[in-house]
């Protein structure tokens, strides 16, 4: 089995991996960032990687370490993203109906920020990214079990705080 | 009712961005992978009559075939032409290994032209894009070549040009002699008696 050109890795993936970035980040410039330099490190990487290796799970796992890196450095940065969010919710509250809406929003993505960072690569990968749970386990490292188990409780966690809210969505 | 609330709610927390958003995405990334060192790939072709030879492709074709037992200093000098770290595999090289062992042995008539001239000058590639068009079994001379290109003057500069190419047999720069028939020179430790044979190998009366 032959591995496909480089180039070919770009067309077939870099939207997927774009989208998957901007789910992560929450942001498209940090996103547009994190998936160069994630092509990069493949690039070079490239003609060390086995012929047999899924390349979609390989992409993945290295975006997902950089997105991770990202994460990490804007938690020093505190609650980054909440603020974010809720400034926005207030500044495009036109209708009573569209601010409750963004609230709602608001709280599930600071709830999503909440997640322990496996369990939301994992939950994104496999329900917004449509990588099967093999796949995950290669994108993130660990078993396939563990990539069953980290989709459970990120959506198990989420549900509970979306519980919580009292609001009609 | 509660739960199918949730999924629509975190299923447009995570709406995929625009398409223009990512058409941008992908431009810039593009943009970015361009200018970055391209991988190489390289690997012995043991035993050709020409004595052990080196390849050398990227994604975009052969980038360098060398003469000689030693890679070491022929890699450096690819780097320097702007690729990439190189790593030996035999799988991607095996095309062009195949290929150009098969044409030395005589087996086929044709090798591909299909070259990545990264770190190749545009007065170069033009020189030799022109030794590519001297049929086989034919040679022509510096001089003749040097007006082809539409520099009379420049027979000294089309020798430094085909001196120096990265693709030798590919770009057939033994196809070219000087004008007393002389073959003058040629790569590799065996030089002129390699040019020579090369060119009884393609039929050329030398």
């Amino acid at each position: 089995m032959t591995l496909p050109t480089f180039e070919m890795l770009v067309d077939a993936y870099s939207a997927e991996l774009f989208a998957y970035l901007v789910r992560i980040l929450r942001e498209a410039g940090d996103a547009q960032d994190c998936l160069q330099e994630a092509y990069l490190r493949a690039y070079r990487a490239y003609p060390r990687l086995d012929a047999r290796a899924n390349v979609r799970a390989w992409l993945y796992r290295i975006a997902t370490n950089l997105a991770f890196t990202q994460l990490r450095r804007r938690r020093r940065e505190a609650d980054w993203q909440v603020r974010a969010d809720e400034h926005q919710a207030a500044a495009d509250a036109s209708t009573a109906g569209r601010a409750i809406r963004r609230l709602v929003l608001a709280r599930l993505a600071a709830a999503v920020e909440r997640l322990p960072a496996q369990q939301r690569a994992a939950l994104v990968l496999r329900r917004y990214q449509g990588l099967s749970y093999g796949e995950v386990a290669a994108a993130l490292g660990g078993t396939e079990a563990a990539a069953r188990a980290n989709v459970y409780q990120a959506l198990q966690k989420l549900r509970e705080e979306f519980g919580d809210e009292e609001l009609d969505f | 009712m509660k739960n199918s609330t949730f999924e629509q709610a975190l299923d447009e927390l995570m709406a995929p961005p625009s398409a223009a958003v990512t058409a941008r995405a992908q431009a810039a990334l593009r943009r970015r992978l361009d200018a970055a060192a391209p991988p190489l790939w390289y690997d012995r072709v043991p035993d050709t009559p020409v004595g052990p030879l080196w390849v050398a492709v990227s994604e975009r074709g052969l980038a360098a075939v060398h003469y000689g037992a030693d890679a070491g200093a022929w890699l450096a000098a690819l780097q320097r032409r702007g690729f990439g770290a190189p790593a030996r595999s035999a799988e991607h090289t095996a095309r062009w290994r195949t290929d150009v062992l098969a044409y030395l042995r005589g087996e086929t008539r044709r090798l591909p032209a299909q070259v990545d001239w990264r770190g190749v000058s545009v007065f170069q590639r033009e020189v030799l894009e022109a030794a590519h068009r001297i049929p086989r079994g034919r040679v022509t001379t510096y001089r003749q070549l040097a007006e082809q290109l539409g520099r009379p003057k420049a027979a000294r500069a089309v020798g430094q040009a085909l001196r120096r190419n990265p693709v030798p047999i590919v770009m057939p720069c033994h196809r070219v002699v000087a004008a007393d028939g002389d073959l003058r020179g040629y790569l590799g430790k065996h030089g002129v008696a390699t040019k020579a044979w090369l060119l009884r190998l393609e039929g050329a009366g030398v």
